[in-house]
């Protein structure tokens, strides 16, 4: 092996770090490498000077301050177990829930950008176009026009075309609205606050509290 | 953790505080040192190792009582080193080393002054990262993958910083104190 090689396992080498079937090819090269065992010979020494100096070098507390500070922490109340889990997850929630309404409200937005400039035109055609279900979506003047036999005793269809009447009146546009509005409302767990968005179709707010 | 520590824990989080000081005493001059040698500033190592307390008791409650309390202890002292930002390190030790006299906070039971210049002058030149490897591994002997879970890291990385420290502390050592180097061969 060459010694390039070699000297990138050397500084783990020398501090008992490299796995042993490295550190044994390593030392098969060591044998016949001078330079190599001088490379691993000077960690090991600069590592043993550093560790002396170390344990020279001890600090410790000065006993009024250490006091000090075992009586400051002693006044602090340790977070129970099941206090600290409860407080860690709704957090975690909290970012979830929120990246992944973040994440639909994007897809949302793309896939309306790409439906949209085609499907809106369509969607109303439809709907103004549809005399859609017949049997209730006649209109005021058909509904007014139909005359009916005289034998039948109730007067279902009539009845069905006021139903019309009022169902027309209104017309199709609330009924448009209402699906284009979502609503959302976050809940803290930790502090009860309540956050309400009302978003139109455009994903616009509406409203928030 | 041993026995005697986990009752020492259960007690503190059965209310009885008093048991947290037995518990912690015996890592004080541990997470002071270490907290020093990171920071390279006494007044800092204390900040450091006062707030690793603090957490140590307000947290004890998650610790798992499987691990070491010794590396947990060092997790957090790491968080904080951390979370201060490393705002002072780079400010030199020179003048830290003046400013501080033993004789003048008699108080402070400091031993090895000539001991600790020497050793931070070689700390000096390695990066935070290496530093904090290098200290982990080297010098308090956390395995490598303690090390990695201290430092909430890859043992790989952990070899990476190593190799690199390493290298170094031998290039300084060889370079500031040659005679260390004659001596022992
Ligand atoms: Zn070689």
């Amino acid at each position: 092996m060459s010694c390039s090689r070699i000297r990138k396992w050397i500084p783990l080498y020398a501090g008992a770090d490299l796995p042993a079937r490295k550190a044994r090819r390593l030392e098969m090269h060591l044998e016949r490498c001078a330079d190599c065992r001088t490379e691993v010979e000077e960690i090991k020494t600069a590592l043993d000077g550093i560790r002396a100096f170390a344990n020279g070098e001890v600090i410790d507390w000065p006993v009024a301050e250490w006091n000090g500070l075992m009586a400051r922490v002693k006044s602090e109340r340790p977070e129970h177990h099941q206090v600290s889990r409860l407080g860690a997850i709704p957090r975690k929630a909290w970012a979830y829930g929120f990246a992944i309404v973040l994440v639909l409200g994007v897809a949302a937005l793309i896939l309306r950008s790409i439906l949209s400039p085609p499907a809106s035109p369509l969607l109303s055609e439809i709907i103004s176009h549809t005399p859609a279900q017949p049997s209730r979506s006649l209109t005021i003047d058909e509904a007014a026009s139909v005359s009916y036999p005289q034998d039948i005793p109730f007067r279902v269809p009539r009845e069905q075309g006021e139903l019309d009447r009022a169902v027309l009146a209104a017309g199709p546009a609330p009924e448009k609205t209402t699906q284009d509005l979502m609503s959302m409302t976050l809940v803290s767990q930790e502090t009860g606050l309540k956050v309400h968005w009302t978003l139109n179709k455009n994903f616009e707010w509406e409203e928030k509290k | 953790m041993d026995e005697k520590e986990s009752r020492l824990v259960e007690l503190v989080l059965g209310g009885q505080t008093e048991a947290f000081e037995p518990l912690v005493t015996p890592y004080r001059k541990l997470l002071l040192t270490l907290a020093y040698r990171l920071s390279r500033n006494i007044e800092e190592a204390k900040e450091i190792s006062q707030e690793t307390l603090l957490r140590a008791f307000r947290y004890l409650g998650s610790f798992d009582r499987r691990r070491s309390f010794k590396n947990w202890l060092l997790q957090i002292e790491m968080n904080v080193w951390r979370s201060l930002g490393e705002r002072a390190a780079d400010e030199g030790t020179l003048r830290e080393l003046a400013a501080w006299n033993t004789h003048e906070d008699p108080e402070e039971r400091l031993a090895g002054k000539e001991a600790r210049e020497k050793l931070l002058t070689c700390l000096d030149g390695l990066s935070p990262r290496e530093r904090e490897v290098f200290l982990l591994r080297d010098i308090e002997g956390r395995s490598v993958k303690e090390t990695a879970e201290v430092l909430r890291t890859s043992p790989i990385s952990v070899r990476v910083h190593l190799s690199r420290a390493r290298v170094k502390i031998r290039r300084l050592v060889k370079d500031r104190f040659p005679g260390l180097m004659e001596a022992q061969r």
